[in-house]
């Protein structure tokens, strides 16, 4: 082939194919880039979106008479007797003259379920710094429970009310009443209860049609025998369904398993527990007593889609929560405990200070032990050090260790600062030190680049008029690199910052509810680190720790978007080029 | 056609007429970003012969012969303005595939730049590529001629499969020239090829050169007057980003028009 | 504290003080001006200043991690020597009684196990009411509370003492003791004052170092005294000494690694071959001796396949996007675009892990799920080796582009222009000339990425599920060695048994592994740079 213009037709035949393979690889790689980003934006987003809940709390404000007989037993008005005042009581009934209908024991302890002892703690911090209160009335406010915040917070369950608009009368104002309407108007409860009655059923039968398909199969007698027993079983169970849904029998009853309905009349509530089969009369327990008895067509069918077997917050807290947010007890405001607690077993009272302050203690250990020692390390490596055997090793060394992964540092530090050195467990200090240890390669190797970066002709100026080399490292060389030391410093504690393995080894992860205090002190008390507190909460059997583990990231993340801007701050504003 | 426009800095000189034209600049400027690094060049490249271009370092001379195969275009800030054909097919213009351009002009660089394959690989490269092989016998005959043409065959035909990178210099850069001639291109350009390499392989590059003018138009860039004047047939001197003289070969470095010319020939600067 | 803090203050001063001391003295040496020292005078102050706090310092540091251990011997002795008279009595009494004897001799002469059994439970019973009546008559005669304590001790278990003591060191210093007894009690007051006499002791030790080191450096400074040389002797000692401890962290690693390991193959019997080759985990082991049943398998297999899928995963994630977003942002992108993406795509690498974990807990893993049962397989978990493997290949995402984009930047631009030159199109140019010439750099990213997801921890903590399971079915859960050596040292856990040292031989093979694989992507990646230097 090597006529010209048969060459120019060859190309140019392939041409186009090889454009289109040319497109499809450009396609990759934008591709791949957008997954990434797309990726970051997916995870950032999702935890912003789950974090909003933990932002807002809904607080109870309610007036709480200190009787001085309670809250100062001995009378002396003294710190120890104040101590031993029984404040709970007091929260107790102070929310009990909300509701002075509950007489019922059990009804009593679902209301109390609405808030956490804990809080009687912080009325008792709120009359030891005051001690002049005793005796007074004062509006407490605290944080309502966490499941009864995100039932206000429309988490928990769909709600929605009808008002039929037809006359009803209820027989009492509290206790087991009877509401009788002059219709039919319960009916297609009735009807939803009898159809998933009818459904429970259905499934039950089928299982027992199972069970003596496998019987008539079954190898042995004994198999067959229980097969055949279970379905029995099954269809009994079936049977008494079917008769429960059956139209005529008297009454239909509600169940846990289905969704809640409650009827809100004359300024009361009635959680339905019956209704009769005509559809006319539902039977049921008075949550928030009625004004009166009077008949009207002024009521609603309130209906709760989440059935109370599948939420953690039953159907009378809800009726109280919202009776109490209709009274204005009941505010939503900003959650201020998530920023001035330490941790808490309860969601509402859990906050990051204390991991704040562990994370800020273990960085200055950290800080002070990686730096000056990265520094000198660096410093000795590329200003004073022979190149020999001995200077290579340690080389290669921090190049090893730069890549080893984080927990085996905590192994170190288990083995060697508290099982070898008998240093407390749990303690800022030794996390410090097993972090400084992790950071110490980054510290290394950032600080080597900045003073390889400091041109020779520096050096050699100021070993020229004399200067010894410590001298001209010290006064010249030094400065020069200290931004990008700094710089690499920073970006070494930031990663230190968010790092959790290591310091689940030497026992960061034990529970601690109050905050470390922030000095020398503080170094070997117990505390936790923000990235354990986020493991931790992530762990948390309720449900409201799962947006509190949001807002922990986002505040880590934030932290840490600090340290880098600072980083990012000063190389731009000290940043020499030779 | 090489009347066409005669400008401020043209030099066109009649033994270029009397070869056949092959490349014409006319009115090229090359900017990198704000700065411009060649000034209005206009000139006739002859066929079937050997071009130098001459001048001290920076004056442009790369970057000119860089625009002829648009080089340039891999860098980011470079522009190009003013016409430059082939056989009177405008090169410098969007609506021309810069990928069929360098399928006619092939171009050989300062440092042997062998791909990380096989010595085979690296000639079958460019056929492969442009699909200019029917068949695998085909493609065993392209490289056989071209490295023949570049003088490499001898030395290399039985080990065909070993990789590239472990010639030595001077057999690199010859591998270079039958990588770029195995598509068979009208132009060859050549950015100093023998800077990278000791005399006794320079001297077979010069040979080899000399050996292809009888095929295709060649355009060199040296550093060495001694190797102008042994290759080429035509000489351009560039200086500062103007073409300075441009004749031939033996015109310039016996009588020179320009000063800048007879400064740089005698060793006054550069 | 306040003690420390005042014997720190009492230091600066000393230090300060002799700084000056040293530079006065060096100046009043010189006779007019500096011009005859050897040394700027503010030299001589440093090296008056070094000999005073260095030596001091360094004994208060080492006082402060020693000074517990010393009060405690001493703690110790006190006790054993108020409880001799005790425990002499409780001898004599043991040698003589008569029931202690019978059952001794039954346990000497009979063969029968349940016999023995029995004669060493009555010896142990007999023994305890002895010693409990010994304490009884002692109390009632009025015995000092230490003397009563030290019994006690004395007739611990051994492994029972460690607590006792740190549960005496609690209450005498406002900690949390796990109980209150009188013993316990008896011994945190005599703790006190042991402690502060040793807390003194080494405090005034500290001070008269520095006092001495003062005054025998002072006498040194003379005009011709090389001050200067001294105390940058002194630095440069400490600058050695800094580099060494990377060399000290890594003896650290592999000793505490090595030391608990052999205890470790020691519990087993050295079947190193059942912990490696074994294919069943699990690490509980029986509390009590007379427990059946839980003997504790250690077969890692499990470990190590679990820990293998989660990072082939991760890889098939990391590696395609990570090299195609090198490629297009090293071969195509803009000069801006390129400023705007790679910190972008670093933000990736600069995310905590745990945040990792908590999107692949809440958000991969569920989708994860929901997915896989809609396709109809109605088992999969939410905690499964795909979500963590999916979650950790996005997290190394960024190590395998900024490696590969360092490698491919280092291919020289003139194989890049030979290519193009030829007319060969970009993508042509990449598959071609570029990869070829970078694979070996590449090869070295991507084994650096393997190292980083087979040590990473908290992503498969949280989102890989703990279940010991051998299985190829990704979307159900199992547990790597990481994971393994935090469910081991987290929780409940009593130091020396087989199931908590097993945590150290798996971070020997942890370490053993990830250290391999970054020597041979370190020397590959040279060697590759070597080439195109």
């Amino acid at each position: 082939m090597n006529n010209r213009t048969d060459i120019q037709a060859a190309v140019e035949a392939r041409l186009a194919k090889r454009y289109r393979a040319e497109g499809r690889f450009r396609m990759f790689g934008i591709l791949a880039i957008m997954a990434a980003i797309s990726v970051l934006i997916l995870l950032i987003g999702s935890i912003a979106s789950q974090s909003i809940p933990a932002f807002r709390v809904n607080e109870l404000t309610l007036p709480v008479t200190l009787e001085a007989a309670r809250v100062d037993p001995a009378g002396d008005g003294s710190e120890a007797s104040l101590r031993r005042g029984s404040y709970n009581s007091l929260l107790q009934e102070a929310l009990r003259a909300e509701f002075p209908e509950i007489e019922d024991r059990g009804q009593l302890r679902e209301l109390f379920g609405l808030y956490t002892p804990l809080n009687s703690a912080r009325l008792q911090n709120q009359v030891l710094a005051n001690p002049g209160l005793v005796g007074q009335t004062i509006d407490f406010t605290f944080p309502i429970s966490d499941d009864a915040d995100l039932y206000l917070q429309g988490l928990t369950t769909a709600s929605s009310e009808a008002a039929p608009g037809l006359v009803a009368t209820p027989s009492g104002t509290s206790g087991e009443v009877r509401v009788f309407a002059n219709s039919n108007v319960f009916s297609p409860i009735v009807a939803d209860i009898r159809e998933r009655l009818a459904t429970q059923a259905e499934e039950l039968e089928d299982r027992a049609r199972r069970y003596e398909n496998r019987a008539a199969s079954a190898a042995g007698e004994e198999a067959r025998i229980s097969l055949t027993r279970e379905a029995e079983q099954a269809r009994t169970q079936s049977a008494s369904l079917r008769s429960l849904a059956e139209p005529g029998s008297l009454s239909v009853d509600m169940s846990p398993e289905l969704p809640s309905r409650l009827i809100r009349m004359n300024g009361g509530i009635v959680h339905i527990d019956r209704i009769s089969d005509s559809g006319r009369t539902a039977e049921g327990r008075v949550l928030v007593a009625l004004d009166n008895t009077e008949a009207g067509d002024d009521w609603t069918i309130w209906t709760l889609d989440t059935p109370q077997a599948e939420r953690r917050i039953t159907d009378a807290q809800i009726a109280w929560a919202e009776t109490l947010r209709e009274r204005g007890r009941v505010e939503t405001g900003f959650n201020t405990y998530l920023f001035t607690n330490a941790d808490s077993r309860e969601p509402e009272l859990a906050g990051v200070l204390g991991a704040v302050i562990g994370s800020a203690l273990t960085m200055l250990v950290t800080m002070f032990l990686a730096v000056p020692i990265g520094v000198a390390t660096a410093v000795y490596l590329e200003e004073f050090a022979p190149k020999n055997r001995l200077t290579g090793f340690i080389e290669v060394n921090i190049n090893n260790l730069a890549a080893v992964p984080s927990i085996v540092f905590g192994l170190l530090g288990l083995a060697v600062f508290i099982s070898l050195f008998g240093l407390p467990r749990s303690a800022p200090l030794v996390g410090g030190m097993v972090l400084a240890l992790m950071t110490l390669p980054t510290v290394i190797i950032s600080s080597r680049a900045a003073l390889k970066a400091v041109p020779p002709s520096i050096r050699e100026a100021a070993l020229g008029v004399g200067a010894s080399r410590l001298q001209t490292v010290v006064h010249h060389v030094l400065p020069l690199a200290a931004p990008g030391i700094l710089t690499g410093s920073i970006i070494g504690l930031a990663q230190a910052m968010g790092e959790t393995a290591p310091l689940l080894m030497i026992g960061m992860v034990a529970f601690v509810a109050d905050a470390p205090s922030l000095s020398v002190g503080g170094l070997t008390e117990p505390a936790t680190v923000m990235p354990v507190q986020i493991f931790l909460w992530s762990d948390g059997a309720e449900r409201a720790f799962e947006p509190r583990t949001a807002a922990a990231i986002l505040v880590l993340l934030a932290l840490m978007i600090v340290f880098n801007a600072v980083a990012v701050f000063l190389r731009r504003r000290f940043e020499r080029r030779w | 056609m090489a009347d066409s426009g005669t400008r401020s800095s043209t030099v066109y000189h009649d033994a270029a007429k009397t070869l056949q034209g092959k490349i014409t600049l006319d009115g090229v400027n090359v900017y990198y970003g704000p700065k411009q690094a060649i000034h209005d060049v206009s000139m006739v490249i002859p066929d079937r012969s050997v071009t130098a271009f001459i001048g001290p370092s920076g004056c442009g001379k790369s970057t000119i012969l860089r625009t002829i195969n648009r080089m340039n275009e891999t860098i980011d800030i470079a522009r190009t303005e003013g016409s430059i054909r082939i056989d009177g097919d405008e090169v410098n213009s969007k609506a021309v595939d810069p990928v069929i351009l360098r399928a006619r002009v092939g171009m050989v660089f300062q440092k042997p730049n062998p791909f990380p394959n096989s010595i085979y690989d690296n000639v079958a490269y460019g056929p492969r590529i442009h699909g200019l092989a029917s068949g695998k016998r085909d493609l065993d005959a392209i490289v056989e001629t071209s490295l023949k043409k570049a003088g490499l065959w001898d030395e290399v035909a039985d080990r065909l499969d070993q990789p590239g990178t472990g010639l030595s210099g001077g057999q690199q850069q010859r591998l270079v020239i039958a990588r770029a001639i195995a598509v068979s291109p009208e132009v060859i350009l050549m950015d100093e090829p023998c800077s990278a390499l000791d005399p006794i392989a320079t001297a077979k590059i010069e040979e080899l050169i000399d050996e292809l003018r009888e095929n295709y138009c060649i355009v060199i860039v040296t550093h060495s007057m001694a190797q102008a004047a042994r290759v080429s047939q035509m000489t351009a001197f560039f200086h500062m980003g103007d073409l300075v003289e441009y004749g031939p070969t033996e015109d310039i470095f016996t009588n020179p028009h320009e000063p800048r010319t007879q400064d740089y020939i005698t060793g006054r600067f550069g | 504290m306040p003690i420390n803090a005042l014997i720190l203050l009492m230091m600066l001063v000393l230090i300060s003080a002799a700084f000056y001391v040293g530079r006065s003295r060096a100046l009043r040496s010189s006779g007019r001006g500096s011009v005859s020292l050897h040394s700027l005078p503010n030299y001589h102050g440093y090296f008056v200043a070094l000999w005073t706090g260095v030596p001091a310092l360094l004994l208060m540091a080492a006082m402060a991690v020693f000074g517990p251990s010393i009060s405690e011997s001493v703690i110790e002795m006190r006790l054993n020597q108020a409880a001799a008279p005790l425990a002499a009595d409780l001898d004599a009494q043991l040698a003589g009684d008569s029931l202690i004897q019978s059952a001794q001799r039954t346990l000497d002469s009979s063969a029968d196990v349940n016999a023995a059994t029995q004669a060493r439970a009555a010896i142990q019973s007999r023994r305890t009411a002895i010693a409990d009546s010994i304490a009884d008559t002692a109390r009632e005669s009025g015995a000092s509370g230490l003397a009563l304590a030290g019994f006690e001790y004395a007739n611990l278990p051994p492994e029972r003492r460690g607590l006792f003591i740190n549960d005496a060191r609690a209450l005498a210093f406002n900690g949390q003791p796990s109980e209150i007894t009188p013993a316990i009690e008896a011994t945190a007051s005599a703790f006190r004052p042991v402690d502060r006499i040793v807390r003194f002791g080494g405090a005034v030790l500290a001070i008269l170092l520095a006092m001495a080191g003062l005054a025998w450096s002072r006498s040194r400074v003379k005009a011709g005294f090389r001050a200067r040389n001294r105390v940058e002797a002194a630095f440069m000692g400490f600058l050695m000494f800094c580099s060494g401890i990377a060399i000290l962290t890594t003896i650290g690693i592999v000793a505490s690694l090595l030391f608990e390991s052999l205890r470790f193959f020691e519990a087993i019997n050295w079947r190193l071959d059942q912990f490696l080759f074994g294919t069943q985990w699990s690490p509980q082991t029986a509390i009590r001796a007379e427990q059946v049943g839980q003997t504790g398998a250690f077969g890692a297999v499990p470990l190590f396949a679990g820990t293998f899928m989660i990072t082939i995963i991760a890889i098939l994630v990391a590696g395609p996007i990570g090299l195609f977003a090198a490629i297009y942002l090293s071969e195509y992108a803009g000069k801006r675009t390129r400023k705007i993406v790679k910190p972008v795509m670093e933000i990736l690498a600069g995310i905590p892990t745990v945040v990792y974990g908590f999107f692949a807990l809440l958000t991969v893993g569920p989708a994860i799920r929901a997915a896989a049962q809609f396709v109809g397989f109605e088992s999969a978990v939410t905690q499964s080796a795909l979500s963590a493997g999916l979650v950790m290949g996005v997290m190394i995402i960024p190590f395998v582009s900024s490696l590969s984009d360092d490698v491919i930047n280092a291919v020289p631009q003139t194989l890049r222009d030979g290519a193009y030159a030829m007319g060969a199109t970009k993508s042509e140019t990449v598959k071609q000339v570029i990869l070829p010439a970078a694979l070996p750099g590449i090869v070295g990213a991507f084994l650096l990425a393997v190292s980083r997801a087979v040590g990473e921890t908290m992503i498969v903590v949280m989102a890989a599920g703990q279940g010991a399971n051998l299985t190829a079915n990704p979307l159900e859960s199992v547990t790597t060695i990481t994971v393994q050596i935090v469910m081991l040292l987290t929780g409940d856990q009593e130091f020396d048994s087989a199931k908590t040292l097993s945590a150290f031989a798996l971070g020997l093979v942890l370490f053993i592994f990830t250290l391999a694989l970054n020597v041979i992507a370190l020397r590959v990646v040279q060697r590759y740079r070597e080439k195109y230097e």
